[in-house]
This record gives structure tokens, sequence and C-alpha cells, in this order.
């Protein structure tokens, strides 16, 4: 009774009594473990849907730990950059035990290599380096900052005598395997006589007597870089690490010639090379193949991009799942997918093409075939506010296309630009990026000659002087001196005048007081 | 219509309880109860929410000859007379903590190094405290939770390990060689375990589920979903310790059905608090009046212990089974329990994850967070609202995105330049940084709940003063110096009574890695104090202790704290040798976020990465390097700054920071409020401004007191955008300011701001700012835009002018950006530049000078 006239009361005040949005299936915590290389756009998605009423714990730990933790049946999900590789690097089994499961793509992003570097006391913060020389510092083959190599990667500009300290990942580590796969794909003959074999491998190897330095998680990696001791160090971590310590990255030389930033745009280009295992019947369906992504020739592809995995557990019977915990692990990732993708750019990360995210409902729908209790209406692609959207066709990636042209002073034999790193910001020549639809970005701007030594320096589009990005921290400071001083031209010139002044005026004034002062004595006698 | 939902339920402080009794034992006084300032916990007390309780228990043994033997309290040669008090019991959310304390117990013995789940099982007469659903009779140990399958059953046991089967209390059909404590024991496709042999002993105490499924328990796979070792939510079971004098606490974290599905407890779903002090199984009559012709059982079930009480048990060897938790269901034990019963609130109305409307993110602050986690329900709940999201990062960091156009408004805590558009700052959160701390009294006398520290202590700390071990002791210039703030003699003087070890951990303070506005609070307290900052200069502390030199005359206050020491120390083990690093980075180790800080706190795992093992057992040796481990229960010393929201959130303490001599101010609503009342706005639109000097002045106010602003664009902001920050500032200063633990209320940690009172200017200010977003009509040009002494060089790349430009959902659109290299400096010298004309200037003047005193001097001798 008390309830019918309360409801009444509701409905007579034009109050609505508050919907129980999930009044089908309630939601049960999930915990997962795993990835350091996603964690940071894991945990915003965490504080995000806890509006939704889902509790997601998850811990990181490093890719590795997350495998293995989901295998051991201690957590409900794992993220990884890497597929169960079958045995891992001490020959010990890297599988699930035999617990079912299936890939899910949550995030893109970008391997970046942030570094410190000091002339005098100035940092560089435009460094460019093609991939040859990065394997080669990360193999000990380049060992100091003079290198001839990194002076051709920064068009002749030279880097003071200072030995190059690589800093590794000391823990099984995801974004290790993502930067050893690509220099196994890229740089074979490079690095794997310094591995010893061929392949990837979690573990980073460290050959004693080396400069290498070697730190547990991303943030340690940072730490370690940022620290005093850092001059000369150079380490890998995802671009959001970077972004939010506001710390200088390398430009990585694409197949293009041009040395780019691992920008949200820039990530998203390369990605849409990437090879997406399709088979659905496959065990490694949705992975990713990036061999494409290493090598494609648009301007704008970050080389080291790749995406990062969910570990979902399919199995009708698993023994962590319940009705429960699966539809609030389909909710997390229906947020993750859509939503969620819309503040990767801001953190330093790509948002998924939407390929992959309808590939992404049909491993969430799993959960549905394990467990028909689990409620998946209107969670589908045409409800999924994702920034690379667009309905009619989905192979398309917005984000990739609308990602501007990179400034022709980061090409190859050009440059170097001035543009700061690790500011999330896009680096370019165009005045904003390009409607989806518009041609590519036209032609290289007019150069302009550098009025000290006479180089060709491209001048922005708009036809401003160009000036720096913003602050005045200086970049990698030409040392290319020219023959005269030109600023010392004008005091020295005055000096000249005065002087010639002086050799005209000074005799008839000594002259004068000196007669002053003899006939001022004579007449004091 | 829903009934009024007591909400007004937010997690306490355990102060109380952990005060009991441990000061007793160490002969410290803690300050008495009514001194102590009421922690920043708006919630409201709600009478006949306690719990409390007595019962008497003892052990028996029943001889041979049928007399029985009683071991009892020995200081009374009575039985035991258990008290148990809880804090609070009602409406409680999930992972709530409740504070559990005891006295008159049996005190126990080899303590764990972590006492939870499974990890607390080799201790001796602890008080084991489990959550069970339902109330009265209706709780059974089947309906307890437990996070492994040995914590409850036994299975396949030795004689010598099979106590229970001597149980004088216990059924005939519970003492059976296998059996099970709810219905028939599993075949082997079940079991495969249970060996069916003579001399194995098996007891089944299956889980039952809320849905009445029902688990046997015995082994991994026969477990509910939620139960699993080394699991990312660790377990709240715990078998806790008991001082000498019989007084023990915990925290204990209440689950919910959210959090244990299988468990199940909600609002209709009655679950209880079960305390079970571990006095030892009683047995039954023995075979033999002479103890050695007694079966092995019969002797294991009369067993007294291993270890002395007090006692530690760091490499966890098994005591004896018939005083350990693991026999906690025992008809023994199970007879002697507390069933506390709790009841849960409505949970909170969720916003429905299919709501099409785009959410607009508010970049910056992690003080909010916690604010920010109860707020963001109210919004999407409410159809007239925008749908708000609080995307944490480096203040700076969503300062310049908002600037840029990538963000509606930031979350700061301090003025930023801004190069653009004018910018208002909204107050909308009255909080602060904590110190926060795990220290254990030593001899197991519980925990410390009164740390008291001065900004000198806090600068030795940051500025890695302190050697951490003998690697760091080699340090030159620190050969004076303590290891660690545990052999500082003033730290030992203001916080007599404990540990005189040194650590690792205790030698550095976890920190934030990136810049942060905390950071600025934290060392502007630090700069204030002429003291702290003649260490930092140089001068040696009165017992000769100086600063590192890594960081002497480093320039305060400051946002980001750098690693400055690069000292390597040599030797050592072999992995050190081969994996040389810079010492003081790894001890400092900095995270990006407070909520790693206070998780780390939580479970007394320092962040101290110097931990270098060397795996023999693969050719070449593989070097594990990385975090220490845990720290033990009863040797526990970890300091970290965290926000207070993650304080109250969580129950962390936090230090009283000291603020004029022998002044020490804890974080409460008074001395937040105290601040407050300093606070200076600055401008018409500006931050307020809380000066440091002043506030220590007052003696009373809490020096980590910061305010969090939503800060905007006045100009060129997007209209639809701009009306959303104007309602955030205004719901924010006004339903998001009534605390509670409910949908747009504000949490512990918070302090309310209030059209009248001390926080009237806040929020008046809080108004004409959301004005100001609101019309965006604010010229550029006015003066709190800047003065216009920005860096020479470059005017910064202009944000997009036109505000459609800047597309809603597309990310920032990258401002029209010069790339250039710059043209080579004009390569001269200044000094040669300046020097020449100034000194032909001087020159000048000189030849004037003397000619004109020439003529004067002429003239007076005349």
């Amino acid at each position: 009774m008390k309830r019918l006239v309360a409801a009444l009361v509701a409905l007579v005040c034009g109050v609505s009594l508050p919907l129980a949005a999930q009044a089908a299936v309630p939601y049960a915590q999930i915990e997962g473990t795993g990835s350091t290389w996603s964690e940071l756009i894991v945990q915003q998605w965490i504080a995000d849907v806890n509006a939704n009423g889902m509790k997601v714990v998850y811990t990181g730990g490093g890719s590795t730990k997350g495998r293995k933790d989901f295998a051991n049946n201690s957590v409900d999900f794992a993220i990884s950059e890497i597929p169960y590789q079958g045995t891992d690097e001490q020959g010990q089994a890297d599988t699930s035990q035999g617990r079912d499961y299936a890939y899910l793509p949550i995030v893109a992003g970008g391997t970046a290599f942030t570094y410190q570097l000091k002339i005098g006391k100035q940092q560089v913060k435009n460094l460019r380096l093609s991939g040859e020389t990065l394997a080669k510092i990360f193999t000990n083959q380049i060992t100091n900052w003079d290198d001839p190599a990194i002076a051709k990667d920064n068009n002749g500009r030279k880097f003071p005598s200072l030995p190059i300290i690589p800093v590794v990942r000391s823990d099984g580590s995801g974004t290790t395997a993502q930067f050893t796969t690509w220099m196994d794909k890229q740089h074979p003959s490079i690095w794997r006589p310094y591995f010893g074999r061929s392949g990837l491998t979690s573990y980073y190897p460290k050959k004693s007597g080396s400069r290498m330095v070697s730190q547990a998680g991303s943030d340690q990696v940072m730490n370690t870089i940022k620290g005093f001791s850092g001059n000369g160090m150079i380490g890998y971590v995802e671009y959001s690490y970077a972004i939010n310590a506001n710390y200088p990255v390398v430009k990585v030389k694409n197949a293009a010639g041009y040395f780019v930033e691992p920008t949200q745009y820039n990530t998203a280009v390369a990605l849409t090379q990437a090879k997406i295992n399709m088979d659905t019947t496959s065990q490694l369906y949705l992975t990713q193949n990036l061999d494409g992504v290493y090598t494609y020739n648009d301007p704008r592809s970050y080389p080291i991009s790749s995406y990062s995995y969910m570990l979902l557990p399919t199995g009708g019977g698993d023994q962590r799942m319940s009705t429960a915990k699966r539809q609030t692990l389909a909710d997390f990732m229906y947020y993750s997918l859509c939503t969620g993708q819309t503040k990767a750019g801001a953190y330093g990360y790509s948002s998924l093409p939407l390929n992959l995210v309808q590939a992404g409902f049909e491993q969430i729908a799993k959960l549905k075939a394990a467990d028909p209790a689990v409620e998946l209406t209107n969670r589908d692609v045409k409800s999924c506010n994702n920034p690379t959207f667009d309905g009619k066709n989905p192979t398309k990636n917005l984000l990739a296309q609308r990602a501007p042209k990179p400034p022709e002073c980061d090409k190859e034999g050009a440059g170097p630009c001035g543009t700061e790193t690790g500011t999330g910001e896009p680096a370019t020549d165009d005045a904003a990026p390009p409607p989806a639809d518009a041609p590519p970005a036209g032609e290289a701007p007019p150069a302009a000659v550098d009025p000290a030594t006479g180089q060709d320096v491209p001048v922005a589009e708009s036809g401003t002087v160009p000036v720096s990005g913003g602050t005045q921290d200086v970049y990698a400071s030409p040392d290319t001196l020219s023959a005269d001083r030109a600023g010392d031209r004008r005091p020295f010139g005055w000096l000249i005048v005065v002087e010639l002044l002086a050799l005209v005026l000074l005799p008839g004034l000594l002259a004068t007081a000196l007669r002053r002062r003899l006939t001022s004595r004579g007449a004091a006698r | 219509m829903r009934p009024a939902p007591r909400l007004a339920r937010v997690l306490r402080l355990g102060v109380v309880a952990l005060v009991v009794g441990a000061s007793a034992a160490t002969g410290v006084t803690a300050p008495a109860l009514a001194d102590r300032p009421q922690p920043v916990t708006p919630r409201a007390a709600v009478a006949g929410d306690a719990w409390s309780q007595t019962k008497s228990m003892e052990r028996q043994f029943v001889a041979a000859d049928g007399t029985s033997t009683a071991i009892s309290d020995p200081s009374t040669g009575s039985p035991w007379q258990v008290s148990v008090n809880v804090d609070h019991t009602q409406n409680l959310r999930g992972r709530e903590r409740v504070g559990i304390t005891w006295s008159g117990a049996q005190p126990s013995a080899g303590r764990a190094n972590d006492p939870f789940g499974p990890g607390g099982m080799s201790q001796e007469y602890p008080v084991v405290v489990l959550q069970c659903r339902g109330t009265g009779d209706d709780v059974r140990p089947e309906t307890c939770w437990t996070s492994s399958f040995n914590q409850r059953s036994q299975v396949s046991r030795s004689e010598n390990d099979a106590a229970w089967t001597e149980d004088l209390h216990a059924s005939e059909a519970a003492t059976a060689r296998i059996s099970s404590a709810l219905g028939e024991v599993p075949g082997k496709d079940v079991c495969p375990d249970i060996v069916e042999g003579e001399e194995f002993y098996t007891r089944l105490v299956p889980f039952v589920s809320a849905k009445g499924q029902v688990y046997p328990a015995c082994d991994g796979k026969t477990m509910p979903p939620e139960a699993a070792a080394e699991a990312a939510l660790p377990a709240n079971e715990i078998a806790a310790f008991t001082d000498g004098n019989g007084s023990g606490s915990v925290q204990f974290e209440i689950r919910t059905d959210v959090e244990n599905e299988s468990l199940g407890c909600n609002k209709l779903v009655a679950c209880s608090i079960v305390v079970i002090p571990i006095v030892g199984i009683s047995c039954a009559t023995a075979s033999s009046l002479v103890d050695q012709e007694m079966s092995v059982a019969e002797k294991s079930c009369r067993r007294t212990g291993q270890f002395a009480p007090g006692s530690g048990n760091a490499t966890n060897v098994a005591g004896d089974q018939a005083v350990s938790p693991s026999l906690w269901w025992a008809e023994s034990n199970w007879r002697n329990r507390f069933v506390i019963p709790v009841t849960f609130g409505d949970p909170p109305d969720t916003c429905d994850i299919l709501d099409p409307r785009a959410p607009t993110g508010f970049y910056g602050s992690e003080l909010l967070a916690q604010a920010a986690l109860q707020w963001a329900p109210a919004y999407c709940l409410n159809k007239k609202r925008f749908k708000f999201q609080h995307n944490q990062m480096p203040d700076q960091a969503g300062f310049s995105l908002m600037a840029s156009g990538g963000g509606a408004a930031a979350l700061v805590s301090s003025k930023y330049e801004a190069t653009g558009d004018p910018v208002g700052y909204a107050p909308v959160a009255l909080t602060g940084f904590g110190v926060g701390y795990i220290v254990d009294r030593p001899g197991n006398a519980g925990e410390l709940a009164d740390l008291r520290l001065n900004a000198r202590l806090l600068a030795k700390l940051i500025t890695q003063s302190y050697t951490g071990s003998s690697f760091g002791a080699g340090h030159p210039g620190m050969e004076q110096n303590p290891w660690a703030i545990t052999k500082d003699p003033e730290f030992v003087a203001l916080n007599p009574g404990l540990t005189d070890e040194a650590s690792e951990a205790a030698a550095t303070l976890l920190s934030l890695s990136n810049s942060s506005d905390v950071v600025r609070r934290l060392t502007e307290y630090i700069a204030s104090d002429k003291v702290a900052m003649d260490f930092v200069k140089g001068k040696p502390d009165p017992w000769g202790m100086r600063i590192n030199p890594s960081y002497k005359k480093i320039k305060l206050p400051r946002d980001e704290w750098p690693l400055l020491d690069d000292f390597v120390p040599q030797g050592g083990t072999e992995c050190k040798a081969k994996n040389p690093s810079t010492y003081f980075n790894d001890l400092a180790a900095p995270v990006s976020t407070m909520r790693k800080i206070a998780e780390a706190l939580l479970d007394a795992w320092p962040n101290v990465q110097t931990r270098c093992d060397t795996d023999l057992s693969v050719t070449p040796p593989i070097y594990k390097l990385g975090r220490v481990e845990r720290q033990h229960y009863g040797d526990r010393f970890m300091l970290g700054i965290v926000s207070l929201g993650d304080a109250q959130r969580y129950g962390l303490r936090t230090a009283a920071l000291e603020t004029g001599k022998g002044r020490y101010v804890t974080p409460t609503t008074d001395s937040l409020t105290a601040a407050v009342k300093l606070a200076r706005p600055e401008g018409q639109r500006g931050p307020f401004e809380m000066d440091m000097v002043k506030l220590r002045k007052a003696g009373k106010a809490y020096p980590g007191t910061m305010l969090v602003y939503a800060a905007a664009r006045l100009q060129n902001l997007d209209k639809k955008d701009a009306a959303k920050v104007a309602q955030f500032v205004r719901t924010a200063t006004s339903e998001g300011q009534r605390p509670g633990s409910g949908n747009g209320q504000l949490p512990g940690g918070f302090v309310p701001i209030r059209k009248s009172g001390a926080t009237q200017a806040l929020y008046a200010r809080a108004q004409a700012v959301a004005r100001a977003i609101e019309q965006q009509k604010v010229p550029a040009t006015t003066p709190e835009a800047g003065p216009a002494t920005v860096t020479p060089g470059a005017p910064e790349a202009v944000p997009a002018a036109d505000p459609a430009v800047a597309a809603p959902a597309a990310g920032p659109a990258p401002a029209p950006e010069a790339l250039t290299m710059p043209p080579t400096k004009a390569v001269s010298s200044e000094w040669s530049g300046r020097l020449l004309p100034v000194l032909l200037m001087l020159g000048l003047v000189f030849s004037v000078v003397s000619a004109v005193s020439r003529v004067v001097v002429l003239r007076s001798r005349r």
C-alpha cells in the first residue's frame, strides 16, 4: 500500500522513479592484472565506469604476469601486448593452461623512445633517429651520442660526446616484446646476433659489461631517465608515460623518410596497415601482424605502433566466471571500445579503428555464447561513440584520414624541426588537420635561408617568421658555426666610430688642456 | 518512493579503535581520545550503530579417567573473558572498513608476515575474523567466506594433523576419519585429492553460495569463482594478532555482492561479521592416562603451541594445529564465536551504459578523484545535466589541454600562466594532501596512530638524505647521516617508542614523479620553515646530519620533484655488481598517481626498487630486479604522499604536521577551515592564495590544505561547453557539498564549501566565475590575463580563434604551429655586445666627472 501511494506521489509530482539501469543482470566486481603499457588509460576507464556501477580492479604488473595470472585462474581478465607464446624464455609453458579465452584489442598506441640528452645545460627535445640507429643503440653497437649515424639522422647536427645508456625493462614486459618484435622483423642482422637467436622476448637480454640499465615497470624507466644521472639515457615506454611526464621522445624515421612522433594520428595511420588475423577459428583470432605497419610508406606513419589485448575468459564452465561478472566484462569492454576511445589521444594512445571495434564485439558476444543470460542488446557498432567511426565505411579510420602531414623539416635530409616532442600535439606544417575527404596536404612550403649559416630553413606555410615551439628550451642547437660573428658587428662598429672620433679630436683637446694647465700655473705664481 | 536513504555513511578512520590497548603495552601514552581532533569526515554520527559483547571461553582436556582439566586465563585462573567491540555496523557500503577491537583474549604467538587469507594460517591463538552470510544461528561455517580451500577444509592429513577428530564438543559424525560439514563427501571424480587410506584424515567444510550452490572445497577447483590466492583484490578474512595484554584490533573490509557475488551480502541478504578468538581444541577422553601411550591424534589435540606469546614467525613455519586458526570451524572454536550482524545501505543508482550522450571530460587534479567518483552519477542520471567525467592527469597537463581547447575545463589547485584566452578559476572543493603512514609499534604491540612530522624531517626525506643501507652510506658527504628516519634523533624525539631498526623503506617518502600542485604545496611547506631551509642550504642539523649534496640549495617551492642523485654504489652481491644502478633513485622510486601510493600503503608494500636476486637455476643466471617484498605485519614502516580523499576512503592514517613550535596539526574539518580562512583571492576571477607563512603563524591551520578549482576559458569557449562548465560549478558548490556517500554528495576527506561561514568567499567566487564562464565576455586584456612579461621570442601559437573549429569530439584540433627550426641564433658574444658600450659610457662619465671635479677643486683652491 505504502509503495503504491509512493508511486502515485511520484507520478503526480512528475518525478521519475530511478530506473534500474541494468535491471536484468547485476554487476559483480572483476579483477585483472597485466600490461603497464596500457595501464594509464585502463585505470581511467575503470574510474569512468564506476558511475555505471561497475567495479573493476586492475593492478598492472607487466604482460607476462598478466598471462600467468590468467592461466592460474587468479584473475578474471588479463591485459597483454602479445599472445600466449607457447613456451617462455626459460622454457616454461606460456599458455592459458587450458582456460578458454579470446583476444580482444582494447587500445592502440606507439612505443616511444624517451631520452635525456643535454647540450651544455639545455635539453635536446627534437632528437630524430632511424630504426637502424635505434636497434644499434639497444644492441650496444652505437654507444656514444656523437656517433656519425646519429648526426646523419639529424641532418648533420652533431651531438656531444657522451656515452649512451640504454634503459630496458627488467620484468616480463609486453613493451619489451613489442620492441624486440620490431627489431627482429626490421633489423634481424642487428638484433639476432645480439639476442643469440631469432624472435621476440619479454625479458630484455642485458650483456654484462655494457652500460645498459634495467628497471621494473614503465614508471621506473621514466624515473631513471628523468633523473639527474639520466643524461645520456634512452629507454622505451608507451607514449603516454612521456606525455604524463612532459618529457621528449625520439622522432623515429618511417619508410617514407620522415621522422615522426607517436601521436594518436601517426599511430592511427600506421595501424591501418596492421594485418589482423580474421580467421575466427584460429586461436590467434584478432592478434596482430605488424609487418605492414613497420614498413608503411605514408609520411605520417609511426612505425612502432601496436595494439594491446585483453584476455577474455570465454569458457562456459570458467571457474571464475558468473553471469554478473560476464556482464561486467561485456559492459566494461563496451564502454572501453566506444566512448572510452575518445580520450585515447589526450592520454597518449590512439583510438581503435572500427573494424577492430566490430571484431571486438564479436569477441564480447562469446560471453553471451558461454552464458545466455548475459545481456548484449544495443551494445553494437551503431550505438558506439567512437571517434574513428564512420558508419558507411567501417574499415576507414577517420583519425588516420584527419592526421596531418608531418612538416618538411622532419624529412630525411632536411631540418631538423625545432618543435618540442612529448606533448601529444601533432607536428605539422598544415594550418589545421584537413577535413576527412580532403586530398593530401600540398607541396612543401617554400624554404628560406638561414641568415647565419646559409642553410635552407623551411618557413611555416603561413609565411610568418619561424618561431620556436613555444618555450625557450632550445632544441638541438645547430653546431655549424658561420665564419664571422654577425651579432658582434654592431658593437665593434661603434668602437670604430669612437676611435675615429678620438683620432681626430684627442690631439687638439690634449693640446688645449696642456696649454691651459701651463697658463693657470703661471697665473698662480 | 524509496525510503530516504541514510546515506551519510563514509568510511571512518579506526583511530579510536587502534589506540586501545596498544599504548599501555609500550608505556607510551597516547593522547586522550577527547583531545583527538576529528578526522575530515563529514559523516553524521548515528546512534546505536556500534556493537559490543563479552563472552567467556576456555579449553578443556578430558583424561582417560574422565577428569577434566581446563586451560584458562593464567592471570585470573578463570576462563578468558573476551570482549569484542565494533565501531559501526549499519548501512555499510562495499569495501567499507569497519573497526573491530577486542580485549581479554589469549595472547597470540608466531605472528605471520601477512595475516590475510591463507597467509595467516601458521599463527597460534589468533583471533579469526570472517564475513558470513546470515545472522544469529543461521550463520554456519559453510556460509563463511575464505579465499582458499585449505583455510576451511583439511584434506588427506596425517594423524598428527588431525586434532579435530579429538574435538570434545564436536558430534561423532564430525570427528570421523573422512567427513564433510555438509552432506556426503564427494567421490574421486570431484575430489581426487581425498585419499581413502587408514592413515589419512579429511574434513571438508564446503561453501554454500547465496544462490544455494554447494562448493565442496576439497581443492582450488572446487571453490567459488571469487576465491583465488594472489588475486588482485586481496582477501578480507584475517587471523589477527592479540598482543601481550589480550587486546587487538583490525580494520575489516566489508564485501557486498558486487565484490563477492557468491557470498552475496546486500540490503536484502543479511550478513554478519564473525569473530572467533582461538583458544585451542578441547580434547575428548584420552585412551590412556599416560601421555606417551596416547594416540598420535590425542597428543596432537593436546598441544599448546610452539611459539612464545608475542613472537614472530617470519619464515612461516607451521605451528601446532590444535591452536591454529585453520580449525576455526571445529566446534571447540566455533562455539566461542561472536556473530555481529551488519546491514547494507541501498546501492547507489548507476548510470546506464547505453546512455547515448557523449561525456564531457574535465582534465586534471587527482585530489578530486574520490569526489568525482560520487559526483559523476548525479550528472548522467539527470537528463537535464551533461555527462560529467573527470579525467585525471597532472594539473599542468590538464591546464594545457584546457587552454588549447582540448578540454572544456581543467581541474587544478594553483594558478597557471594563461597564454591565450583569459582563464577563470572557480573553487569547487576544499581538501588537501597528507603524509600517509603505516607504522607498527615494536613487539607486536599494535599500530601507531599519532605520527608527527616537521618540515625538516620532510626535507630530509625528499632530499634523500637518509642513506637507506650500507650501500647508500657510501655516498660522499653523507657519512654521518642516519640510515633511516627511525634512526634520526629528531624523529625519535618526536615519536618515541618506535623501532630503532633502519630499513630502506624508512629512508624515503613515496611521492609523485610528475608535475603536481601537491608537490608544490609540500615544498611550500618546507620552504616556509627556516630550520628546514637552513638544512637544505647545507647547515647540518644539531645531530650532525647533512643534506644529500646532490640536493644542496635546491630551489623550493617547485611543481616537480627531480631525482638528482647519481651515486652508484660499488660492490655488494654478485647481482648488484652485475647490475649497477643509481641507488637513491631506486630508493625513492616515485610513481605517477597518488592512488598508487595509497595502495602501496594499504598493502604495506614499499615501492623501493632495490631488490636484486640471482636465479642460478639457469645458465647464464637470470637477475631479478625490482620492487622489494611486502613488509611483514608487526614490522611495517612506510610513508607516502596521499590525497585526503583517498586517505578517508581507504582508512589510511595521515601524520600531524608541525606549524609552530611544539604545535602539530592533523587534517581535520577545523584545521582545513582554519587554513581557508586565511585564503586571499587573486584578481576578480583568479585562484585564492593561501600563504604558507601566515598559515603557519595561525597555528591550528593544516599546512596541506588545498583548493581544487574548475578552470575554464572566459573567452572563445564553445557556448555549449561554457554552459556545461557553469552548470558543473553551480552543482558542485551546492548539491556537491552535502556530506555523504550517496550520488552527488561529498565524500570524506573534503570540507563542504558553503554559502555562509568560513567558506563564504569561496562560494561567492565560484558563482561569479560560473557567470563569467557562461557569458564568455571577459576581454582578453584584463589584468589577470597575465602580465605582459612573457618570455621573449615566441608569441605562442594562438589556439584556434574560431570556436567552431574546435571539433567537438575529435580531440584537440592542432593549432597552426610554425614548426620549423629557428634560424641559427645570431652567433655573437652577449658580453662583447653589452660590455663595449658600457665601458665607453663609463669612460665618458669618468672623464666628465674628473673634468668637473678639477674645476671644483681649482675653484676651492682659490
